[in-house]
């Protein structure tokens, strides 16, 4: 059972990732009125916001994830307090030594920050980069710790084969792994994966720059090691959304609770395996990347969607398509979230196809296919469950209120405007990451404006959503201990 | 495939998963007497991955083929272009360029011709991305230190093709350009 402060810390995570969602997301629209001409930053203003929106959207929800999955397990196992607190610290402290490194250091490297740039800016201070590194390890270590803490006490009750629900290939199992615990122990594994590859990456980051020029590194494997981390932690802060729905869309809905069987053992298996690999596809561009490893790439990302569509998502339509179904704004931001995320990954999908990638990679049609799955659909998942956790604290009536309905249609216009401005652009060729465009791309920069209006009326759902679920999170906040 | 095509190919597959979404939400608003849902959801779930998986399959064998690695790999390039990016320039020469005094020249290229462009960086990762004159973008490779990227291409249309630099290289990236003409 929950105690109050394990609530209140969960209060705590929910406060954090919503504020920093919000200047994330001002930092967002101001980066599309400056490519639409509306305001004028300079390119390096308009780089280390584009620096700070991106690598703190990552975290933030790649720990809203983690804070749901942790309060969540605690149905199941124990779950260390101590730990929780100090992933807390630990992300806090990273993210303000990244926004120094940022908007004071100038740094501005872009939140993938391939090597070697990190050690070749212009404009930025020279203590950026350290600064930027010495973040990213704290972030780094604080994540691992968490991680490493939530799949030992796992593995305290569970053994792996159990973890794995290895069990349910056979006929008639004796024990059923909760899926709700196989899909955090897959998830986990394939963070605690990218974890220690950032581990890797920051060594090899950290040796070159205290080498004085003996020591430099590889490009190409540099790029593989960025994007493997890059990818997968991208990724996985998905499925611990996913972890979320299995455990609570039936409970919501007032259906059954969702089963292990033998297909659901064997697709999320195979999800970790298709996780890990698909990174390849963000070096098809890389032609001296050996060719097996493109061919991987592709039929990866093919892959993960089949366990994603034939089980996940068809799960969903089970429980929804003819039932009696109790509908509340959580589930129903559930369903419009894996919606969302089928959306995005249709668009992925398209640009995970090599010879496609060849004139889409690098465009907006990137961010937006991944803006998709994020703000239409992980984003959703989150907010879902930060609703359920903060008013089941008070009351067990989830009953969508007619406002709701309203802020509802707001996200949606506003998501799928700001989207389609970005998808369009794309497939005019429009590049990503540029602060201004050059004067032949014409559509750029109306598209751009017009991004920043509807992404500015999501802006205002989620403030809706925020002040509502803040209120009562500091409520629960001042519940006796 | 062109952007345009595949724009519209999103659009239509977009639109058929909310038209399926929303028949499904709508559905439970009229749910069955028994309360018992969709039937036979095992054999259901079969079908719809099995098809999934076939037309992934059809979609892989069609599109692997066409990508740039396999492009022209049997034949000999009329014309070798060697380019070398650095922030925040590109260096075109029909001779191998000496990193420490790069030179750029004016490039004509033969229409209807291979040419292999060998693309490297001096600096940090750059994109090579090829636009043509309708603003485009027909192909591209990445510049990265340490490596050659060979990117073939034979260009059907002449006229200025402009080259802009797709990965983010820093404060000046979105400035980053160079060109070449075909005849």
């Amino acid at each position: 059972m929950e105690s109050t402060k394990s609530k209140k810390i969960t209060a705590v995570w929910i406060l954090t990732v919503l504020v920093l969602f919000i200047v994330s997301i001002v930092l967002g629209i101001l980066m599309r009125l400056n490519q639409g001409g509306s305001i004028e930053q300079t390119p390096i203003s308009f780089y280390t916001n584009m620096t700070t929106h991106g690598m703190t959207m990552i975290g933030i929800w790649f720990v809203a994830g983690m804070a749901a999955i942790n309060y969540l397990l605690q149905r199941y196992i124990r779950t260390s307090f101590t730990i929780n607190v100090v992933a807390l610290v630990l992300t806090v402290i990273g993210i303000l030594l990244f926004w120094s490194s940022t908007f004071i250091g100038k740094f501005h490297a872009a939140w993938t920050f391939l090597y070697p740039l990190p050690f070749k800016q212009m404009g930025a201070e020279s203590w950026a980069t350290l600064m930027f590194l010495v973040a990213l390890t704290v972030l780094g270590v604080g994540w691992l710790i968490w991680s490493l803490s939530l799949m030992t006490q796992l593995l305290k009750k569970y053994s792996i084969p159990q973890a794995f629900a290895w069990q349910h290939f056979r006929k008639n199992p004796k024990f059923e792994t909760p899926p709700f615990i196989l899909i955090t122990m897959i998830t986990l594994v394939g963070i605690i994966a990218c974890l220690i590859s950032a581990v890797v990456l920051i060594v090899l980051f950290f040796a070159e720059y205290f080498s004085s020029g003996t020591f430099v590194n590889d490009a190409l494997l540099m790029k593989n090691i960025t994007y493997f981390f890059g990818h997968t932690i991208a990724n996985e802060m998905l499925y611990l959304g996913l972890a979320v729905i299995y455990e609570l869309f039936g409970e919501v809905s007032g259906r059954p609770k969702w089963k292990t069987t033998w297909y659901v053992a064997l697709a999320w298996n195979f999800t970790l395996v298709f996780i890990l690999t698909a990174f390849f596809h963000h070096l098809y561009m890389d032609f001296v990347q050996p060719q097996g490893l493109q061919i991987v790439g592709q039929l990866a990302s093919y892959l993960a969607s089949l366990p994603a569509a034939g089980v996940t998502v068809f799960s969903v339509f089970i429980a929804v398509y003819r039932t009696e179904i109790k509908w509340s704004l959580v589930n129903l931001l559930f369903f419009i979230g894996i919606a969302g995320w089928v959306i995005g990954g249709l668009g992925a999908v398209i640009d995970a196809t090599i010879s496609n990638n060849f004139v889409l990679h690098n465009t907006l049609w990137v961010p937006a296919h991944f803006h998709t799955y994020n703000a239409m659909g992980n984003v959703l998942f989150s907010i879902a469950f930060f609703y359920w956790f903060s008013t089941r604290q008070f009351t067990q009536n989830f009953k969508v209120a007619k406002y709701t309905k309203w802020t509802l249609a707001l996200l949606l216009i506003g998501g799928i405007g700001f989207l389609m401005a970005f998808y369009i652009a794309g497939a005019d060729s429009v590049p990503r990451r540029y602060s201004i465009y050059p004067s032949e791309f014409t559509t750029a920069a109306p598209l751009a404006n017009l991004g920043a209006i509807f992404a500015t009326v999501y802006l205002i759902a989620i403030l809706i959503f925020f002040f509502n679920i803040s209120k009562r999170c500091l409520k629960i906040l001042s519940l006796p201990s | 495939m062109e952007q345009r095509s595949i724009l519209l190919l999103f659009l239509v597959l977009a639109g058929a998963a909310t038209i399926v979404f929303t028949l499904v939400y709508l559905s439970s608003r009229k749910p069955e007497r028994s309360g018992q849902g969709m039937s036979n959801p095992l054999n259901k779930r079969f079908w719809f991955s099995l098809i999934l998986f076939v037309i992934l399959g059809i979609f892989s064998s069609v599109t692997i083929p066409k990508s740039p690695y396999y492009l022209f790999a049997d034949e000999t390039p009329t014309k070798v272009i060697h380019v070398s990016a650095m922030q925040f320039a590109f260096f075109l020469s029909e001779n191998a360029i000496d990193p420490k005094s790069p030179s750029n020249e004016t490039i004509m290229l033969p229409a209807n011709k291979l040419v292999e462009f060998r693309v490297t960086s001096m600096d940090v990762n750059h994109g090579f991305a090829i636009y043509n004159e309708a603003n485009r973008l027909i192909g591209q490779t990445q510049a990265m230190p340490g490596y050659v990227n060979r990117l073939r291409f034979k260009f059907k249309e002449p006229g200025k093709y402009s080259i802009l630099c797709l990965e983010y290289c820093g404060m000046a990236h979105q400035v980053m350009r160079s060109s070449f003409v075909v005849k």
